[in-house]
């Protein structure tokens, strides 16, 4: 089967220390996978290896069978590989329909900005009821529809999600946690970062463990593990570390 | 009242002057948190290259003036690209980057005098003649600035507003990790400020050189007042930078009819004091 991401024994870190050992995993053309792991082990290090924020020392990336592994994002958005950070701030100055309109930055994504502008809108009635607000006076919940919302407008070809419902009440989750299910079903392939694994299980096809940098687990959701025995898996990691 | 309203006008005339230099400095000092003290050489060069396109080539003042913006331009992105790009992840950029671009001032003003000399030169006006504005005789090309000033600072607001290019630029200054997993490319987006900024000094060296004399240090009173009038706006808001630089024309074409020449500075920079100590964020910035 063609492969939409692939990335063999990738290193990188920041300066002198080194926060993924060898890291391998791959997408499969159609799927969606999770990410999940104890803090700090290179969840966010990895994305940001993937979209070109932090240079690789080691291993390779290939998007849709091409090498990127030492593209900057510029391109790697272009390519549609699109990365919403963790705790994205984006631009505290820039009201919520100006930041959305600069997300159609690239030519491709420029091309089909009016379309999407639409669906982000329907997908988050909220934004399109404060569109002259300031980013920066945005609550948690409504900062993630924005940038959600910005990652659309780049028209992914495959979407990251970083901690997505991270500090969000369960009601807040619930209702990101269904916008993040219908842009899984209009067809955009995912890679979602979260701390709640039976979330991740209902959302992609596979998860991946990461912990000290390296995949440890691979988990189907096809025959997933029970509540037991993720909490087992999870508190079981973290004690060890 | 005749003298008042002649006051007013020369303090237009200033504040015009200023706000087209200082929208040149703040557009650097958002995009990249740099404050460029070559600012005013790169005002001196586009002077110097128009009325070397204008007069010694002879190809006549508009295509001097044109030249001299583009050329400042290309020499402001040149200077990005070699005193300022490669100190962009060092922890002292602010600190390092005022070094090299005051070098890159002294370096620009000894070029100027080795290439055109210390003789004093002049551009012909752009317009002939002489018009009244407010019972007040000026020349037309002082007028022509009055009015070219207003027009281009809408410009570049409506750039920075309104197109997603001129956005990237907002964008960058405020986060340049989530601009750049917007596609946005951070180094072109410091290029193209670092060129836009030059450019609109250059335009507005070229325009002086018809009203002041043109010589190597030519820059550095303009660039003076450029500073004190982005703290007077506060640093980074392009209204409030453009207000703060007529306010300081009209304060100092005050100061000049009040207290004469010799006392203006003094005054201003006594201002520009208070300012800092009592509204650190500009007069016209929050809190
Ligand atoms: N900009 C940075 N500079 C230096 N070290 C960093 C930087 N960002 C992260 N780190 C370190 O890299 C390691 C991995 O961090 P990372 O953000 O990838 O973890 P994570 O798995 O995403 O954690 P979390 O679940 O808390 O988001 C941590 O030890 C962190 O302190
Ligand atoms: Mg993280």
């Amino acid at each position: 089967m063609r492969r939409l991401l692939d990335i063999i024994g990738l290193q990188a870190g920041y300066g002198a220390s080194r926060v993924l050992n060898d890291l391998s995993l791959h997408i499969d053309e159609g799927e969606s996978i999770g990410l999940f792991g104890p803090n700090g082990h290179g969840k966010s290090t990895l994305l940001k290896a993937i979209s070109g924020l932090l240079r690789p020392t080691a291993g390779s990336i290939a998007f849709d069978g091409k090498d990127i592994t030492t593209q900057r994002p510029p391109s790697i958005v272009a390519a549609g590989l699109i990365h919403a950070p963790q705790g994205n701030t984006l631009f505290g100055n820039m009201r919520i329909a100006e930041t959305l309109e600069l997300a159609a930055f690239s030519k491709r994504a420029k091309a089909e900005a009016g379309r999407h502008l639409e669906e982000v809108y329907a997908l988050f009635p909220r934004l399109a009821e404060r569109k002259q607000q300031f980013a920066r006076t945005l609550s948690g919940g409504e900062r993630q529809m924005l940038s959600i919302g910005c990652a659309l407008m780049c028209a992914p070809r495959l979407l990251m999600l970083d901690e997505p419902t991270l500090g969000l009440s369960p009601r807040l989750k619930e209702e990101l946690a269904a916008a993040i299910a219908k842009i899984s079903k209009t067809g955009v392939p995912l890679i979602v970062v979260e701390q709640d694994v039976e979330f991740l299980l209902s959302l992609t096809d596979r998860l991946y463990m990461i912990e000290h940098g390296e995949v440890v687990r691979e988990i189907s959701s096809a025959n997933a593990p029970d509540h037991e025995e993720v909490m087992r898996l999870y508190f079981g990691a973290e004690g060890a570390h | 009242m005749d003298a008042l309203l002649a006051t007013l006008v020369s303090g237009l005339v200033l504040g015009s002057l200023y706000a087209l230099m200082s929208s040149g400095l703040s557009l650097v000092w958002t995009t990249l948190g740099v404050f460029n003290f070559s600012h005013g050489a790169l005002m001196m060069v586009g002077a110097f290259v128009a009325w070397t396109v204008s007069e010694i080539l002879g190809l006549g003042p508009v295509t001097g003036i044109l030249s001299g913006t583009l050329a400042a331009g290309l020499i402001g992105i040149i200077i990005e690209r070699l005193l300022v790009r490669p100190f962009y992840s060092n922890r002292n950029m602010l600190l390092i980057t005022a070094m090299t671009t005051l070098a890159a001032m002294v370096i620009l003003e000894r070029g100027a005098q080795m290439i055109w000399g210390a003789r004093l030169k002049q551009l012909p006006r752009l317009i002939p003649g002489e018009v009244q504005i407010l019972g007040t005789t000026i020349s037309a090309h002082e007028a022509l600035l009055i009015v070219l000033a207003p027009l281009i600072l809408v410009a570049l607001w409506r750039f920075t507003v309104m197109t997603n290019r001129g956005r990237s630029l907002r964008a960058v200054g405020q986060n340049q990790d989530s601009a750049a997993l917007l596609g946005i490319d951070v180094p072109v987006a410091f290029a193209l400020a670092f060129g836009i900024s030059a450019a609109l000094a250059g335009l507005t060296g070229a325009l002086l050189g018809s009203i002041r004399f043109i010589t190597p240090t030519m820059g550095s009173e303009p660039l003076t007042k450029a500073m004190i009038v982005v703290i007077f706006g506060g640093l980074g808001n392009l209204g409030a930078t453009a207000g703060a630089a007529y306010l300081i024309g009209f304060i100092e074409a005050f100061l000049i009819f009040g207290l004469g020449l010799y006392w203006t500075p003094f005054v201003l920079f006594l201002l520009m004091i208070l300012v800092l100590l009592f509204r650190p964020n500009g007069v016209f910035g929050g809190k």
